[in-house]
Protein backbone atom coordinates (compact mmCIF):
# COMPACT_ATOMS: atom_id res chain seq x y z
CA UNK A 1 0.00 0.00 0.00
CA UNK A 2 1.15 3.53 -0.75
CA UNK A 3 0.93 6.14 1.94
CA UNK A 4 0.36 8.77 -0.65
CA UNK A 5 -1.00 8.71 -4.16
CA UNK A 6 0.29 11.11 -6.76
CA UNK A 7 -3.00 12.83 -7.36
CA UNK A 8 -1.84 16.41 -7.70
CA UNK A 9 -2.06 17.05 -3.99
CA UNK A 10 -5.76 17.69 -3.62
CA UNK A 11 -6.25 14.78 -1.22
CA UNK A 12 -3.15 15.36 0.86
CA UNK A 13 -3.47 18.97 1.87
CA UNK A 14 -3.52 20.53 5.30
CA UNK A 15 -3.59 24.23 6.09
CA UNK A 16 -0.60 25.96 7.69
CA UNK A 17 -2.61 26.24 10.86
CA UNK A 18 -3.30 22.50 10.97
CA UNK A 19 0.34 21.70 10.26
CA UNK A 20 1.60 23.97 13.02
CA UNK A 21 -0.82 22.36 15.46
CA UNK A 22 0.46 18.92 14.43
CA UNK A 23 4.11 19.82 14.82
CA UNK A 24 3.57 21.51 18.15
CA UNK A 25 1.51 18.61 19.38
CA UNK A 26 4.20 16.15 18.38
CA UNK A 27 6.79 18.22 20.30
CA UNK A 28 4.67 17.92 23.42
CA UNK A 29 3.21 14.44 23.21
CA UNK A 30 5.77 12.52 21.09
CA UNK A 31 2.78 10.72 19.60
CA UNK A 32 3.80 8.31 16.83
CA UNK A 33 0.45 8.81 15.14
CA UNK A 34 1.04 12.58 14.90
CA UNK A 35 4.58 11.92 13.67
CA UNK A 36 3.09 9.68 10.98
CA UNK A 37 0.66 12.39 9.91
CA UNK A 38 3.52 14.85 9.53
CA UNK A 39 5.36 12.24 7.49
CA UNK A 40 2.37 11.60 5.24
CA UNK A 41 2.08 15.28 4.52
CA UNK A 42 5.72 16.25 4.09
CA UNK A 43 7.56 13.16 2.80
CA UNK A 44 6.06 13.29 -0.75
CA UNK A 45 6.85 17.00 -0.97
CA UNK A 46 10.37 16.57 0.38
CA UNK A 47 10.93 13.80 -2.14
CA UNK A 48 10.10 16.23 -4.93
CA UNK A 49 12.39 18.83 -3.35
CA UNK A 50 15.38 16.52 -2.98
CA UNK A 51 14.98 14.85 -6.39
CA UNK A 52 14.79 18.19 -8.19
CA UNK A 53 17.89 19.24 -6.26
CA UNK A 54 19.83 16.44 -7.92
CA UNK A 55 19.50 13.60 -5.41
CA UNK A 56 19.08 10.01 -6.61
CA UNK A 57 15.98 8.08 -5.49
CA UNK A 58 17.97 6.34 -2.78
CA UNK A 59 19.57 9.55 -1.57
CA UNK A 60 16.19 11.34 -1.58
CA UNK A 61 14.79 8.61 0.69
CA UNK A 62 17.82 8.92 2.94
CA UNK A 63 17.49 12.71 3.15
CA UNK A 64 13.76 12.43 3.90
CA UNK A 65 14.62 10.07 6.75
CA UNK A 66 17.29 12.42 8.06
CA UNK A 67 14.87 15.35 7.92
CA UNK A 68 12.42 13.39 10.06
CA UNK A 69 15.12 12.24 12.46
CA UNK A 70 15.81 15.93 13.15
CA UNK A 71 12.09 16.67 13.47
CA UNK A 72 11.90 13.79 15.96
CA UNK A 73 14.78 15.19 17.98
CA UNK A 74 13.96 18.88 17.90
CA UNK A 75 10.20 19.23 17.61
CA UNK A 76 10.01 20.51 21.17
CA UNK A 77 11.93 23.62 20.05
CA UNK A 78 9.32 24.49 17.47
CA UNK A 79 7.65 27.82 18.19
CA UNK A 80 4.68 28.69 16.00
CA UNK A 81 5.13 32.40 16.66
CA UNK A 82 8.48 32.22 14.91
CA UNK A 83 7.71 30.20 11.82
CA UNK A 84 5.12 28.03 10.20
CA UNK A 85 5.69 24.26 10.39
CA UNK A 86 6.49 24.22 6.66
CA UNK A 87 9.13 26.91 7.05
CA UNK A 88 10.69 25.14 10.01
CA UNK A 89 10.82 21.85 8.13
CA UNK A 90 12.06 23.58 4.98
CA UNK A 91 15.09 24.98 6.81
CA UNK A 92 15.92 21.49 8.10
CA UNK A 93 15.67 19.99 4.62
CA UNK A 94 17.64 22.79 3.02
CA UNK A 95 20.42 22.50 5.60
CA UNK A 96 20.63 18.77 4.93
CA UNK A 97 20.85 19.39 1.21
CA UNK A 98 23.65 21.91 1.74
CA UNK A 99 25.33 19.51 4.13
CA UNK A 100 25.28 16.87 1.44
CA UNK A 101 25.98 18.79 -1.76
CA UNK A 102 27.64 22.01 -0.62
CA UNK A 103 30.00 21.00 2.10
CA UNK A 104 31.98 24.24 1.84
CA UNK A 105 28.93 26.19 3.04
CA UNK A 106 27.67 23.90 5.73
CA UNK A 107 29.13 25.95 8.60
CA UNK A 108 26.90 28.85 7.55
CA UNK A 109 23.70 26.83 7.75
CA UNK A 110 23.94 25.13 11.11
CA UNK A 111 20.58 24.12 12.51
CA UNK A 112 21.31 25.77 15.85
CA UNK A 113 20.71 29.27 14.63
CA UNK A 114 17.40 28.35 13.08
CA UNK A 115 16.19 26.83 16.30
CA UNK A 116 17.28 29.66 18.55
CA UNK A 117 14.79 30.75 21.13
CA UNK A 118 15.00 34.39 20.19
CA UNK A 119 12.17 35.80 18.24
CA UNK A 120 12.96 38.12 15.38
CA UNK A 121 10.44 40.88 15.33
CA UNK A 122 10.56 43.61 12.77
CA UNK A 123 7.93 45.75 11.16
CA UNK A 124 8.81 44.27 7.78
CA UNK A 125 8.07 40.76 8.96
CA UNK A 126 4.74 39.10 8.42
CA UNK A 127 2.22 39.40 11.18
CA UNK A 128 1.42 36.09 12.81
CA UNK A 129 -2.00 35.92 11.19
CA UNK A 130 -0.23 36.26 7.86
CA UNK A 131 2.04 33.36 8.79
CA UNK A 132 -0.94 31.08 9.10
CA UNK A 133 -2.43 32.11 5.78
CA UNK A 134 0.85 32.39 3.96
CA UNK A 135 0.91 29.09 2.11
CA UNK A 136 -2.63 29.57 0.94
CA UNK A 137 -1.70 33.02 -0.29
CA UNK A 138 1.45 31.74 -2.02
CA UNK A 139 -0.62 29.15 -3.81
CA UNK A 140 -2.81 31.90 -5.18
CA UNK A 141 -0.01 34.40 -5.78
CA UNK A 142 2.47 32.27 -7.72
CA UNK A 143 0.31 31.83 -10.84
CA UNK A 144 -0.12 35.61 -10.91
CA UNK A 145 3.59 36.13 -11.49
CA UNK A 146 4.84 36.34 -15.06
CA UNK A 147 6.17 32.90 -16.05
CA UNK A 148 9.68 34.26 -16.58
CA UNK A 149 9.74 35.49 -12.97
CA UNK A 150 8.31 32.44 -11.23
CA UNK A 151 10.68 30.22 -13.21
CA UNK A 152 13.68 32.07 -11.81
CA UNK A 153 12.33 31.92 -8.25
CA UNK A 154 11.83 28.17 -8.58
CA UNK A 155 15.18 27.47 -10.23
CA UNK A 156 16.91 28.83 -7.15
CA UNK A 157 14.50 27.04 -4.82
CA UNK A 158 14.50 23.57 -6.31
CA UNK A 159 17.69 23.27 -8.25
CA UNK A 160 20.00 25.18 -6.00
CA UNK A 161 21.10 27.23 -9.02
CA UNK A 162 23.12 30.37 -8.32
CA UNK A 163 22.33 33.63 -10.12
CA UNK A 164 25.13 33.05 -12.61
CA UNK A 165 24.10 29.40 -13.22
CA UNK A 166 20.53 30.55 -13.92
CA UNK A 167 21.89 33.21 -16.28
CA UNK A 168 23.92 30.56 -18.10
CA UNK A 169 21.02 28.13 -18.23
CA UNK A 170 18.46 30.62 -19.50
CA UNK A 171 21.06 32.43 -21.65
CA UNK A 172 20.25 35.76 -20.08
CA UNK A 173 22.53 38.50 -18.80
CA UNK A 174 23.24 38.20 -15.07
CA UNK A 175 21.63 41.58 -14.45
CA UNK A 176 18.39 40.42 -16.07
CA UNK A 177 18.25 37.33 -13.85
CA UNK A 178 18.78 39.44 -10.75
CA UNK A 179 16.23 42.06 -11.69
CA UNK A 180 13.57 39.46 -12.55
CA UNK A 181 14.15 37.75 -9.24
CA UNK A 182 13.90 41.09 -7.46
CA UNK A 183 10.69 42.00 -9.27
CA UNK A 184 9.17 38.63 -8.48
CA UNK A 185 9.94 38.97 -4.78
CA UNK A 186 8.65 42.52 -4.56
CA UNK A 187 5.44 41.41 -6.29
CA UNK A 188 5.08 38.34 -4.11
CA UNK A 189 5.57 40.38 -0.98
CA UNK A 190 2.78 42.73 -2.03
CA UNK A 191 0.50 39.84 -2.94
CA UNK A 192 1.22 38.05 0.31
CA UNK A 193 0.62 41.10 2.43
CA UNK A 194 -2.68 41.56 0.72
CA UNK A 195 -1.65 44.94 -0.63
CA UNK A 196 -2.63 43.70 -4.07
CA UNK A 197 -5.73 41.60 -4.65
CA UNK B 1 22.26 52.56 12.04
CA UNK B 2 22.56 50.43 8.92
CA UNK B 3 21.41 52.19 5.75
CA UNK B 4 22.46 49.84 2.97
CA UNK B 5 20.83 46.42 3.07
CA UNK B 6 20.88 43.13 1.19
CA UNK B 7 18.95 43.03 -2.05
CA UNK B 8 15.92 40.76 -2.37
CA UNK B 9 17.62 38.57 -4.96
CA UNK B 10 20.62 38.04 -2.71
CA UNK B 11 18.42 37.18 0.27
CA UNK B 12 16.45 34.69 -1.82
CA UNK B 13 19.65 33.05 -3.07
CA UNK B 14 20.82 32.80 0.56
CA UNK B 15 17.53 31.30 1.73
CA UNK B 16 17.50 28.71 -1.04
CA UNK B 17 21.14 27.85 -0.31
CA UNK B 18 22.18 28.74 -3.85
CA UNK B 19 24.60 31.56 -3.05
CA UNK B 20 28.31 30.78 -3.60
CA UNK B 21 30.23 30.26 -0.34
CA UNK B 22 31.94 33.66 -0.06
CA UNK B 23 28.71 35.53 -0.79
CA UNK B 24 26.86 33.36 1.72
CA UNK B 25 29.51 34.22 4.32
CA UNK B 26 29.04 37.93 3.66
CA UNK B 27 25.25 37.63 3.91
CA UNK B 28 25.44 35.73 7.14
CA UNK B 29 27.81 38.39 8.60
CA UNK B 30 25.42 41.17 7.58
CA UNK B 31 22.46 39.30 9.05
CA UNK B 32 24.23 39.05 12.37
CA UNK B 33 24.56 42.85 12.43
CA UNK B 34 21.22 43.86 10.91
CA UNK B 35 17.86 43.41 12.64
CA UNK B 36 15.90 44.68 9.64
CA UNK B 37 17.39 42.05 7.34
CA UNK B 38 16.78 39.34 9.95
CA UNK B 39 13.11 40.22 9.61
CA UNK B 40 13.34 40.10 5.82
CA UNK B 41 15.14 36.75 6.07
CA UNK B 42 12.27 35.34 8.13
CA UNK B 43 9.91 36.60 5.46
CA UNK B 44 11.88 34.95 2.63
CA UNK B 45 12.10 31.72 4.62
CA UNK B 46 8.35 31.83 5.10
CA UNK B 47 7.98 32.08 1.36
CA UNK B 48 10.29 29.08 0.88
CA UNK B 49 8.28 27.13 3.44
CA UNK B 50 5.09 27.98 1.60
CA UNK B 51 6.65 26.79 -1.67
CA UNK B 52 7.46 23.46 -0.03
CA UNK B 53 3.97 23.19 1.43
CA UNK B 54 2.31 23.77 -1.92
CA UNK B 55 4.77 21.80 -4.04
CA UNK B 56 4.18 18.70 -6.14
CA UNK B 57 4.20 15.34 -4.40
CA UNK B 58 5.92 12.10 -5.29
CA UNK B 59 5.01 8.68 -3.95
CA UNK B 60 6.80 7.48 -0.86
CA UNK B 61 6.46 3.96 0.50
CA UNK B 62 5.09 2.70 3.81
CA UNK B 63 8.33 0.91 4.23
CA UNK B 64 10.23 4.20 4.41
CA UNK B 65 8.17 5.28 7.40
CA UNK B 66 8.66 1.89 9.08
CA UNK B 67 12.43 2.15 8.65
CA UNK B 68 12.33 5.70 10.01
CA UNK B 69 10.47 4.56 13.12
CA UNK B 70 12.99 1.79 13.75
CA UNK B 71 15.77 4.32 13.49
CA UNK B 72 14.36 6.99 15.81
CA UNK B 73 13.01 4.56 18.38
CA UNK B 74 16.43 3.06 18.89
CA UNK B 75 17.82 6.52 19.72
CA UNK B 76 18.58 7.45 23.28
CA UNK B 77 16.54 10.39 24.57
CA UNK B 78 18.41 13.56 23.68
CA UNK B 79 19.90 16.02 26.11
CA UNK B 80 18.06 19.22 26.80
CA UNK B 81 17.88 21.56 23.82
CA UNK B 82 16.57 24.61 25.55
CA UNK B 83 19.48 27.06 25.70
CA UNK B 84 20.27 27.71 22.05
CA UNK B 85 20.86 31.35 21.24
CA UNK B 86 21.62 33.38 18.16
CA UNK B 87 25.34 33.86 17.33
CA UNK B 88 26.87 37.17 18.37
CA UNK B 89 29.90 39.14 17.09
CA UNK B 90 33.14 38.51 18.95
CA UNK B 91 35.43 41.52 19.48
CA UNK B 92 33.40 43.23 16.76
CA UNK B 93 33.99 40.33 14.33
CA UNK B 94 30.84 38.57 13.09
CA UNK B 95 30.91 35.00 14.39
CA UNK B 96 31.04 33.23 11.02
CA UNK B 97 33.94 35.42 9.93
CA UNK B 98 35.64 34.72 13.25
CA UNK B 99 35.17 31.06 12.45
CA UNK B 100 37.09 31.52 9.20
CA UNK B 101 39.81 33.80 10.65
CA UNK B 102 40.20 32.06 14.00
CA UNK B 103 41.08 35.49 15.46
CA UNK B 104 40.24 39.20 15.51
CA UNK B 105 41.32 41.82 12.97
CA UNK B 106 44.46 42.84 14.89
CA UNK B 107 46.23 39.53 14.31
CA UNK B 108 45.72 39.40 10.54
CA UNK B 109 48.82 39.24 8.34
CA UNK B 110 47.86 41.82 5.72
CA UNK B 111 49.52 41.95 2.32
CA UNK B 112 50.17 45.29 0.70
CA UNK B 113 48.59 45.45 -2.74
CA UNK B 114 49.13 49.12 -3.47
CA UNK B 115 49.60 52.44 -1.69
CA UNK B 116 47.13 52.59 1.19
CA UNK B 117 45.46 49.29 0.43
CA UNK B 118 46.08 45.92 2.01
CA UNK B 119 44.27 42.65 1.65
CA UNK B 120 43.91 39.25 3.21
CA UNK B 121 42.46 36.52 1.00
CA UNK B 122 40.11 34.37 3.04
CA UNK B 123 40.50 30.60 2.89
CA UNK B 124 36.93 30.16 1.70
CA UNK B 125 36.59 27.22 -0.63
CA UNK B 126 34.41 28.20 -3.52
CA UNK B 127 33.39 27.72 -7.09
CA UNK B 128 32.45 29.90 -10.04
CA UNK B 129 35.58 32.05 -9.92
CA UNK B 130 34.54 33.58 -6.64
CA UNK B 131 37.03 35.20 -4.28
CA UNK B 132 36.51 36.43 -0.74
CA UNK B 133 38.97 38.82 0.87
CA UNK B 134 39.29 41.35 3.61
CA UNK B 135 40.42 44.77 2.41
CA UNK B 136 41.96 47.41 4.60
CA UNK B 137 41.91 50.94 3.23
CA UNK B 138 44.01 53.68 4.82
CA UNK B 139 42.20 56.98 5.48
CA UNK B 140 41.88 59.13 2.41
CA UNK B 141 43.33 56.55 0.07
CA UNK B 142 41.45 56.25 -3.17
CA UNK B 143 41.10 52.79 -4.68
CA UNK B 144 41.64 52.59 -8.43
CA UNK B 145 38.49 53.41 -10.32
CA UNK B 146 37.03 50.16 -11.54
CA UNK B 147 34.02 48.50 -13.00
CA UNK B 148 32.93 44.87 -12.83
CA UNK B 149 32.58 41.98 -15.22
CA UNK B 150 30.62 40.04 -12.67
CA UNK B 151 29.47 41.36 -9.33
CA UNK B 152 31.17 42.56 -6.20
CA UNK B 153 29.63 42.59 -2.73
CA UNK B 154 31.20 44.58 0.04
CA UNK B 155 30.37 44.64 3.74
CA UNK B 156 31.91 47.31 5.97
CA UNK B 157 33.29 45.79 9.17
CA UNK B 158 35.21 48.75 10.58
CA UNK B 159 35.40 52.46 9.70
CA UNK B 160 33.59 53.68 6.60
CA UNK B 161 34.01 54.47 2.92
CA UNK B 162 32.29 56.63 0.36
CA UNK B 163 31.91 56.45 -3.37
CA UNK B 164 29.67 57.84 -6.07
CA UNK B 165 26.74 55.84 -4.73
CA UNK B 166 26.85 56.97 -1.12
CA UNK B 167 28.46 56.51 2.28
CA UNK B 168 28.93 53.05 3.77
CA UNK B 169 29.41 52.49 7.48
CA UNK B 170 29.76 49.41 9.70
CA UNK B 171 27.19 46.80 8.70
CA UNK B 172 26.35 48.47 5.38
CA UNK B 173 26.39 46.34 2.25
CA UNK B 174 27.19 47.42 -1.26
CA UNK B 175 26.19 45.23 -4.17
CA UNK B 176 27.89 46.40 -7.36
CA UNK B 177 27.10 44.74 -10.65
CA UNK B 178 28.76 45.07 -14.03
CA UNK B 179 27.14 48.42 -14.69
CA UNK B 180 28.71 50.20 -11.76
CA UNK B 181 31.89 52.24 -12.05
CA UNK B 182 33.14 53.33 -8.71
CA UNK B 183 36.08 54.61 -6.75
CA UNK B 184 35.70 53.96 -3.03
CA UNK B 185 37.64 56.05 -0.50
CA UNK B 186 38.02 55.51 3.25
CA UNK B 187 36.51 58.72 4.54
CA UNK B 188 37.42 58.97 8.22
CA UNK B 189 40.62 59.10 10.28
CA UNK B 190 40.29 55.38 10.85
CA UNK B 191 41.31 52.43 8.66
CA UNK B 192 38.36 50.94 6.84
CA UNK B 193 38.09 47.15 6.91
CA UNK B 194 35.70 45.49 4.49
CA UNK B 195 34.76 42.00 3.48
CA UNK B 196 34.71 42.01 -0.32
CA UNK B 197 33.50 39.13 -2.45
CA UNK B 198 33.88 39.07 -6.20
CA UNK B 199 32.53 36.45 -8.55
CA UNK B 200 34.53 37.49 -11.58
CA UNK B 201 37.73 39.48 -12.18
CA UNK B 202 37.44 43.21 -11.65
CA UNK B 203 38.06 45.32 -14.73
CA UNK B 204 40.27 48.25 -13.80
CA UNK B 205 40.30 51.44 -15.80
CA UNK B 206 43.56 53.20 -16.58
CA UNK B 207 47.15 52.00 -16.83
CA UNK B 208 48.28 52.10 -13.20
CA UNK B 209 45.26 50.13 -11.95
CA UNK B 210 45.97 47.58 -14.69
CA UNK B 211 49.49 47.25 -13.34
CA UNK B 212 48.09 46.78 -9.85
CA UNK B 213 45.61 44.14 -10.94
CA UNK B 214 48.07 41.23 -10.68
CA UNK B 215 48.65 42.17 -7.04
CA UNK B 216 45.00 41.74 -6.26
CA UNK B 217 45.39 38.20 -7.49
CA UNK B 218 42.14 38.38 -9.40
Amino acid sequence: MQLQGNDGGSRNYLSSQELSVLLQSFGKTRSKEVFRQLFIFFAPRLKNYFLKGGASLELADELIQETFVIIWRKAELYDERKASASTWIYTIARNLRIDHFRKERRYLYKDDRFFSKELVVDETQFESHHQAQLSERVQKALPLLPAEQSKIIKLAFYEDASHSKIAQYLQLPLGTVKSRMRLALVRLRKLLKGVEP
Amino acid sequence: MINHHLSDETLWAYVTGSLPAGHALLVSCHLELCKACQGRLAEAEALAGALLQTSEQLNTSDELFERLLLRVESEKPSRSLSCISRPKPRQGVPSDLWGVLGQGYSGIKWKVVGPGIRQFVLPVESSEGEKARLLKLSPGYMTPEHSHHGSEMTLVLKGSFSDETGRYKVGDVQEADDLVHHQPVADTEEDCICLAVTDAPLAFKGLLPKLLQPFFGI
